[in-house]
């Protein structure tokens, strides 16, 4: 069978229940196709596209219904995004909308799909104000990357595990929900893990600018020992480059969030090693390697091959996603045959586990989030491939269940996870 | 100590830029009585074409012909100007102001996608002499060079922009054309050469602001309409038509931004368009301007 | 200039109606013959058409130029944002009241240092403005919601409440949809009012001739005041009907090219008309949906669109639609 189609069946397919229609199944697919969002947000769509050719192969979705994918651009701004979405749904007739990079985008397009009662998997646009507050109690809405809250607590940990002796820290963060985000849980379990540190200077350019010639040099003002910043895609390719040329790496330790989580190819050789190079704390295509996990270098293999590039989190993200949809649908069928209706499937979609190439994800029923052990690791240039990688000797994993808010916790300012840090993890005593 | 010198560079470097777009934009105006609403896709159209003749189609050459390259957006842009000035703007030059703006409208938009077709969604970058020309010291830190040179290039234009304008015959001939473009035609001057001149000028510094731009940043899409309403700042400041407005606008939103950024970092953005909002309420015809 | 001694014309009131209440009656049935997605698309249509004629105030009629109309329509929306946000207000009157006392709040202020400009100048004073707010909305995130917006629920209208459990789409299609109808059509009805009242007439004499205007005791600088206030009150009741359809505001709404968007609809129907802004509005509303969903340069196509309408049909739809008209009675009458 081809892909990793495992999910915990190690059976062939069986063939399904009951008559299914043959008429394609569509999925609205919106995700960064232009600007600097694109070189994150587009690979995405190709993973998508993978695992939809792989079903097709086999004759589609139980075997009948091919998969069609209808492209939609995330760049065209917030309003144009909540509009597209309800003519895909209205006039395109769409089975399964997929995507979504930004965070902005996601608190304001759920509450439309659930009005459209419209099956939703968004791969990204992880922010915890999704399900804390924009839409606390989903239906049709799911999302499969890591929740946000993961990522700044991610860092934290890991500058805890490496660094653990800083002092004076300052923060570059992109001014929306994101950069909030990574900043308020970066600090929370800094507070509880290195209560010597201190924030000592903050910097907050637009999300999308080019220059961060003035951040830089308020950063290289304050004379700290760590640089913590969530800028990604084109912005963190211009901001280090930039930040090259001004000597910042030679002063200054620096954590990321999400560095590495473009396409792996946008950055350069010239990108300093041993800085801690974020992944959404979700994939990156080098971990885990060789046989150690044989679903994952399956995918990169075949994602190398149909694309000619490597794959990053939000690949293997739609990648995941739409195999958890199809095992969804299989199950369903297995039960009740026939074509499974909406309800159905979102009944196997929650609390499904299901094995992608990154490792195991769990969607919990409660929130409809799916939780995937947290990576993150340290930049290194390897001769194998011509763009820096994680250094696979200094991998750092943490379980998803020690940072992020457990079934029951009440929802909490800024997020249920800030809360469930603050109020119990225990307070490290400085020495 | 070091770091305020290397804050007024920032500040310097930014001016540069703003200065060469608004400029631009300020001159068209004084001349022809045209706010281009496309501008700033001029500066973006300048970026795009340095970022392609510096990064992909001369990559790897010596640097000395990169440099000779970098201004490929300026003259880029400048042709483009120098068409779409006698065929898309002559004809409303008789027509109400409303259409004016409208049509630079329109041409803001097919630009915008323009670009799109030709280079594709993704950012274009070209930071080999970003990075070749390296750093230098100032005090305990270092400083791109490059930036520097961006300073040059913006004062440099500024000086050889009042030179042209205060000491050429040309320039007197501009200058009449602004003052009084019926008594300087009546007087010989032949209008429609000084205007499409004029434009092709402003749309050059458009591109030059882009193309100078590009090794330390990248071609973007989307920045041509960032930029305009950047330009607008400036000239609301310095006065519109008044290449000097443009100057100490620039220089004014270039401080204000770096000390912005530095001393208030929750209000960056805001802070521009707030020194925008107090010289509306106090000048509005800005500090050099002639309001009407 | 026909097309401005036509909107002098006083038209008998029998005549409007005569077209007048068809096209409202097409119009209140609509949801019954198409599609809901067409129905809430058509009522996208008549929100910005009371956003446009509202505009069309300043350009049409008193010949100003605003190019910061996004301001107000954001300012309505915000208003009705942060009545759910802080007052959990629910009902659509109060919103729309909100949204008045906003706007008039906003247009006086930004009208007080706007009008005492013309020509370019007012247009770049009303753009600058318009991104002030803009700015303010994007950095004030604990405030407005910054980029991630404010959201706003189903709104009960008349005091009806209409349950959780009902279908949202139904709602928009049916209920708000007619409710917006109302609503549109009080505003056309009252803006043809004030057009045609001795305000709306010094209004178009300060337009004309602004010095003779002056030497027959118009107090310009006040009557460009009141029409600043008026207009943008009506685009700001465009902006609080938009917002319980959109489901959320954002700062997108108050972005410049928003406010260029309503200068093209204003263009595309025809400013030197009355009914121009209204057919301007919903036909660009089309335009862009369609433009968006047939391709990927879309904007291209707008801009294209714009160029050609600005050289070849200036009056605009309607005005060339009135041009055709009359050359065809000449023709007959010969």
């Amino acid at each position: 069978m081809a892909g990793f189609g495992l999910a915990g069946v190690a059976h062939a397919q069986d063939k399904p229940k009951g008559t299914i229609p043959d008429k394609p199944f569509k999925i609205g697919h919106m995700t960064f196709f232009t600007g600097a969002g694109a070189v994150l947000g587009e690979p995405m769509y190709k993973g998508n596209l993978l695992a939809a050719d792989e079903i097709n192969a086999q004759g589609g979705l139980l075997g009948k219904r091919k998969i069609e994918i209808l492209k939609a651009d995330e760049a065209a701004g917030t309003d144009a995004n909540t509009k597209e979405m309800r003519r895909l749904k209205l006039s395109e007739k769409i089975d399964l909308f997929m995507g979504i990079t930004s965070s902005g985008n996601s608190p304001a397009l759920g509450p439309v799909a659930e009005e459209l009662k419209l099956l939703t998997m968004f791969v990204d646009g992880c922010t915890d104000f999704l399900f804390d507050k924009a839409v606390p109690n989903p239906r049709y809405i799911f999302r499969i990357t890591n929740i946000q809250s993961a990522d700044g607590s991610t860092c934290a940990v890991g500058v805890a595990l490496t660094w653990p002796d800083v002092k004076k820290v300052a923060h570059i963060h992109p001014d929306y929900s994101y950069g909030r985000n990574c900043f308020d849980h970066f600090s929370i379990v800094t507070k509880k893990l290195l209560p010597k540190a201190q924030n000592v200077s903050e910097a907050w350019p637009k999300l999308f600018s080019t220059d961060f010639t003035p951040h830089i040099t308020k950063t290289l003002a304050a004379k700290p020992d760590l640089l913590v910043t969530s800028l990604w895609g084109g912005d963190y390719n211009a901001f280090y480059k930039q930040a090259l040329q001004h000597g910042l790496f030679e002063k200054m330790k620096v954590a990321t969030t999400l560095a590495f989580g473009s396409a792996p190819q946008s950055v350069g050789k010239d990108h300093p090693e041993g800085v801690l190079t974020g992944v959404h704390s979700n994939y990156h295509f080098t971990y885990p390697a060789g046989n150690r996990w044989p679903a994952n270098k399956t995918f990169v293999e075949k994602y190398k091959a149909k694309f000619n590039e490597y794959p990053n989190f939000q690949a293997e993200g739609a990648y995941t996603s739409t195999y958890a949809l199809k095992t969804a649908i299989e199950k369903a069928n297995k039960l009740m045959g026939g074509w499974p209706d909406d309800e159905a499937i979102i009944s196997q979609l929650e609390g499904m586990m299901i094995a992608g190439p990154g490792g195991y994800v769990y969607i919990r029923p409660d929130n409809h989030q799916g939780y995937k052990d947290a990576i993150t690791g340290f930049s290194k240039n390897v001769p194998e491939y011509p763009f820096p990688i994680l250094d696979p000797d200094r991998i750092i994993t943490i379980p998803i269940r020690n940072i992020t808010a457990p079934p029951g916790w009440p929802k909490g300012e800024p997020t249920s996870t800030y809360t469930w840090i603050d109020q119990t993890w225990p307070q490290v005593k400085s020495a | 100590m070091d770091i305020l010198v290397i804050h007024l560079f920032n500040a310097l470097l930014y001016a540069s830029v703003l200065f060469l777009i608004a400029g631009g934009l300020s001159l068209i105006y004084g001349v022809m009585r045209i706010v281009n609403l496309a501008h700033g896709n001029l500066f973006a159209l300048g970026a795009f074409i340095t970022a392609s003749a510096v990064g992909q189609w001369f990559a790897g050459s010596s640097s000395a012909l990169l440099f000779l390259l970098l201004p490929a957006g300026a003259v880029g842009a400048a042709l483009i100007g120098a068409i779409l000035e006698p065929t898309l703007l002559r004809p409303f030059y008789r027509r109400p102001e409303e259409y004016q703006l409208l049509v630079t409208f329109g041409i803001l938009m097919i630009l915008e996608d323009l670009m799109r077709f030709i280079w594709g969604p993704y950012p274009v970058s070209a930071t080999t002499l970003f990075e070749q020309m390296g750093s230098m010291k100032v005090g305990e830190w270092i400083y791109p060079r490059y930036n520097l040179l961006v300073i040059a290039i913006g004062a440099l234009a500024a000086l050889f922009l009042w030179a042209f304008i205060y000491r050429t015959n040309f320039g007197v001939m501009l200058r009449a054309t602004s003052q009084d473009m019926r008594r300087a035609s009546a007087l010989g001057v032949n209008v429609n050469l000084v205007y499409v001149q004029a434009f092709t000028i402003g749309c050059f510094m458009a591109g030059l602001a882009g193309a100078i731009i590009v090794p330390s940043q990248s071609a973007v899409l989307g920045m041509g309409v960032d930029a305009l309403v950047l330009s607008f700042i400036v000239v609301v400041v310095g006065g519109l038509g008044s290449l000097e407005g443009a100057l100490v606008g620039a220089l004014i939103v270039g401080l204000i931004r770096e000390i912005g950024i530095s001393v208030f970092p929750e209000i960056e953005l805001a802070v521009l368009y707030l020194i925008a909002a107090v010289v509306l309420l106090v000048r509005p015809a800005g500090l050099f301007g002639k309001a009407t | 200039m026909t097309a401005t001694l036509s909107a002098l014309k006083t038209r008998s009131p029998l005549k409007i109606v005569v077209w007048a209440v068809p096209i409202a009656v097409l119009l209140a049935l609509a949801p019954y013959v198409i599609e809901p997605y067409h129905t809430i698309l058509l009522g996208y249509g008549l929100i910005y058409a009371i956003a446009v004629l509202g505009f069309n105030l300043l350009l049409g009629y008193t010949g100003l130029l605003s190019f910061g109309h996004s301001a107000y329509f954001g300012v309505g929306a915000y208003a009705v944002a942060f009545m759910v946000k802080y007052l959990h207000t629910q009902s659509m009157e109060l919103f729309l009241l909100g949204a008045i006392v906003a706007s008039v709040l906003v247009t006086t202020l930004f009208g007080y240092v706007c009008v005492r400009y013309t020509r370019i100048f007012f247009s770049i004073l009303t753009l600058a403005l318009s991104q002030v707010l803009w700015s303010l909305a994007f950095k004030f995130f604990w405030v407005t919601g910054g980029t991630d917006g404010l959201r706003v629920p189903t709104p009960k209208l008349l005091g009806v409440v209409t349950g959780e459990h009902e279908d949202k789409i139904e709602f928009l299609s049916h209920g708000y949809y007619h409710y917006v109808l109302v609503v549109f059509i009080a505003c056309v009805a009252l803006m043809w009012l004030i057009v045609h009242s001795p305000f709306g007439k010094a209004l178009q004499a300060i337009r004309d001739n602004e010095t003779r205007a002056r030497f027959v005791g118009i107090q310009i600088r006040r009557y460009r005041l009141v029409a600043f206030l008026v207009s943008g009150v009506f685009t700001g009741i465009a902006g609080a009907l938009w917002v319980p359809l959109n489901g959320l505001t954002t700062p997108d709404i108050l972005y410049w090219p928003f406010s260029g968007e309503i200068v093209f609809m204003a263009v595309l129907g025809g400013f030197r008309n009355f009914t121009g802004p209204i057919v301007g509005a919903v036909v660009f509303n089309y335009l862009k949906t369609y433009a968006v969903g047939f391709t990927v340069y879309w904007q291209a196509l707008l801009g294209l669109v714009l160029v050609v309408l600005v050289v070849v049909l200036p009056t605009g739809i309607v005005g060339t639609a009135k041009l055709l008209a009359a050359a065809a009675r000449r023709r007959s009458a010969r």
